[in-house]
């Protein structure tokens, strides 16, 4: 066999294990998406956005859990952001080989990848103990622990990506670091930034072990963040390990909901990172 | 005295230490900076040694020389960029209207007002050309939105480019070409009002209608400022230049006229290089 023809057929055997892995991977993310729309948008309806969680046997939706979620991840984002933001700020700007940058680097690694129950179960120490009951403010604090290392993480990456030649020219004008760094940098990296807060909602919106420890659940429509409040992982956990058919339906419903809020927050933080490269 | 001692050929020999624009009373040049015994060092890695050139006054100085000669090393001690390096030092005299700008007490970003530098790489800051400007000018000075409006025109006449974009000042920075990025740069530089313009290969990434454009640029702002180019192009160090320095391995090998360092060179590796023996 000439070099040619065997090269040919090397090139069509793993051209073929390629589009067959790929095959098997997107097939299940497709089974996942049809089965959560197949089960989910039949019961979707506006009741589900107004109504509460129900008895069994009842009628009800998932406004509790939605509004709890909501919520929770606007004060876990809302906390987690300006931390993790300026942590990166710090490593990427002003100590980028300095010691607490390698330590705290080193650190973020860790906890972007520690098991999100951990930080569920630390939080309960730290404040549900402590304060004696279940709360949204645990359970908002609890998310915000796993907002803040995927912050600090793309923002450093992002803020590395800016050219050294645009930092000098800046600093050539005459401008103080704190100027270069939030008109330049800041600028030049802003969609990056965003969509690492994007992919850091996207990620906490689904947390429910976390919340299990620190938020726990509640049945009825509450506001209170003092007092367990409802959020919709949770309440998908447990009505969909219920017995009982309607409980399972709107669990589906919650799923649908979660995941295709999602699928908006990706796309979203897809289209700006594009547009960020493109400009 | 001769102040610039240790240079093997000098153009007006002794030159005076006269501070002050242009000539003296006796029509002889004045030195604007004035660079004496200067050592540089990136960590332990010794880059200049025992450099002694000076800038006249409202003339265009080139630096020459092979890659990896510490031409643009040497520029960037003129504003202290390389301070934004903390294991990068300069050691010697720069001798900027006679005070020393290597003065630990020195103010950076005033010098930097002072002495503005334009990079290899255009470097247009992520926003719109009118800001690009604007936005430096705001920093030092107090100008009503009309004098910044003026100043936004002047800068962009004076660098050559108004009538290109006079129709899209708001247009961001970056949808302009090459050659109209680096003219920007240049009017940022220029809106300062500095009194020294460093260009670090301002042309090397342009093509050459761009460059014969930017050649054009410095012959006029020549007038007004005392300029330092660093070229690897020696037709553009011939074409631009009144005075021109070849640096080889981290030292200053001459500094003449440009017309006898291009016809008559005083030392066998300047006219080696001049040549294209070497480098």
């Amino acid at each position: 066999m000439d070099r040619y023809v065997r090269r040919r057929l090397g090139n069509t055997i793993v051209i073929t294990l390629s589009i067959g892995a790929t095959v098997l991977g997107l097939g299940w993310l497709v089974l996942i998406l049809g089965s959560l729309v197949y089960e989910g948008l039949s019961g979707l309806s506006l009741a589900v956005f107004t109504q509460m969680t129900p008895p069994p046997g009842a009628d009800g939706g998932l406004v509790n859990p939605i509004i709890g979620s909501l919520m929770m991840t606007v004060l876990a984002i809302a906390i987690g952001t300006p931390i993790g933001i300026l942590a990166g700020t710090y490593m990427a700007e002003y100590g980028k080989a300095a010691m607490l940058s390698v330590v705290v680097r080193f650190i973020n690694d860790i906890l972007l990848s520690a098991p999100s129950i951990v930080v569920g179960l630390f939080v309960y120490e730290i404040m549900v103990a402590p304060m004696g009951h279940f709360s949204g403010w645990a359970g908002a604090v609890a998310l915000a622990l796993i907002v803040i290392p995927v912050v600090v993480r793309t923002t450093e990456d992002m803020l590395s990506l800016v050219p050294r030649e645009l930092r000098e020219s800046a600093s050539a004008l005459g401008l103080p670091r704190a100027h270069v760094v939030r008109y330049v940098s800041y600028r030049a990296a802003r969609a990056g930034i965003i969509t690492g807060v994007l992919l850091a909602i996207a990620r906490i919106s689904g947390e429910t072990a976390p919340l299990l420890f620190t938020a726990l659940n509640n049945q009825f429509f509450s506001t209170n963040l003092n007092a367990p409040i409802s959020s919709l992982p949770v309440v998908i956990f447990q009505f969909a390990l219920s017995p009982y058919a309607d409980w399972q339906k709107l669990a589906w419903i919650g799923a649908l909901i979660i995941t295709f809020a999602v699928l908006a927050l990706s796309i979203i933080a897809r289209a700006l990172s594009a547009s960020g490269k493109s400009s | 005295m001769s102040s610039i001692a240790g240079i093997s050929h000098t153009v007006q020999s002794p030159v005076p230490t006269v501070v002050g624009r242009g000539t003296n009373d006796a029509g002889k040049l004045a030195e604007k900076i004035l660079i004496r015994n200067l050592n540089f060092y990136y960590g332990d890695n010794k880059a200049l040694k025992s450099v002694n050139v000076p800038l006249f006054d409202r003339k265009v100085t080139a630096f020459i020389g092979p890659s990896g000669c510490g031409k643009s090393t040497l520029l960037r001690i003129l504003n202290r960029i390389y301070s934004l390096y903390p294991h990068q030092r300069a050691e010697g005299d720069v001798l900027l209207d006679g005070s020393n700008i290597l003065d630990p007490g020195q103010d950076l970003n005033l010098l930097r007002a002072r002495v503005g530098m334009v990079f290899q790489k255009p470097t247009p800051f992520p926003m719109s050309i009118y800001e690009n400007i604007a936005f430096g000018v705001r920093l030092f000075e107090n100008l009503s939105r009309a004098g910044i409006d003026e100043r936004v025109q002047s800068a962009l006449r004076r660098a050559a480019i108004w009538d290109e974009v006079k129709d899209k000042l708001h247009a961001n920075g970056l949808s302009l070409s090459g050659g109209q990025q680096q003219r920007l740069c240049i009017a940022r530089t220029v809106a300062l009002k500095p009194e020294v313009i460093l260009l670090d290969e301002p042309c090397s990434a342009l093509d050459p209608i761009s460059t014969a454009k930017i050649e054009e640029l410095i012959d006029e702002l020549k007038d007004d400022y005392t300029i330092a180019i660093v070229t690897h192009n020696m037709q553009q160090a011939a074409r631009v230049s009144d005075y021109t320095a070849f640096m080889y391995l981290g030292e200053l090998v001459e500094f003449d006229t440009t017309s006898k360092m291009f016809t008559t060179p005083g030392d066998r590796r300047t006219q080696d290089y001049i040549t294209g023996r070497f480098g």
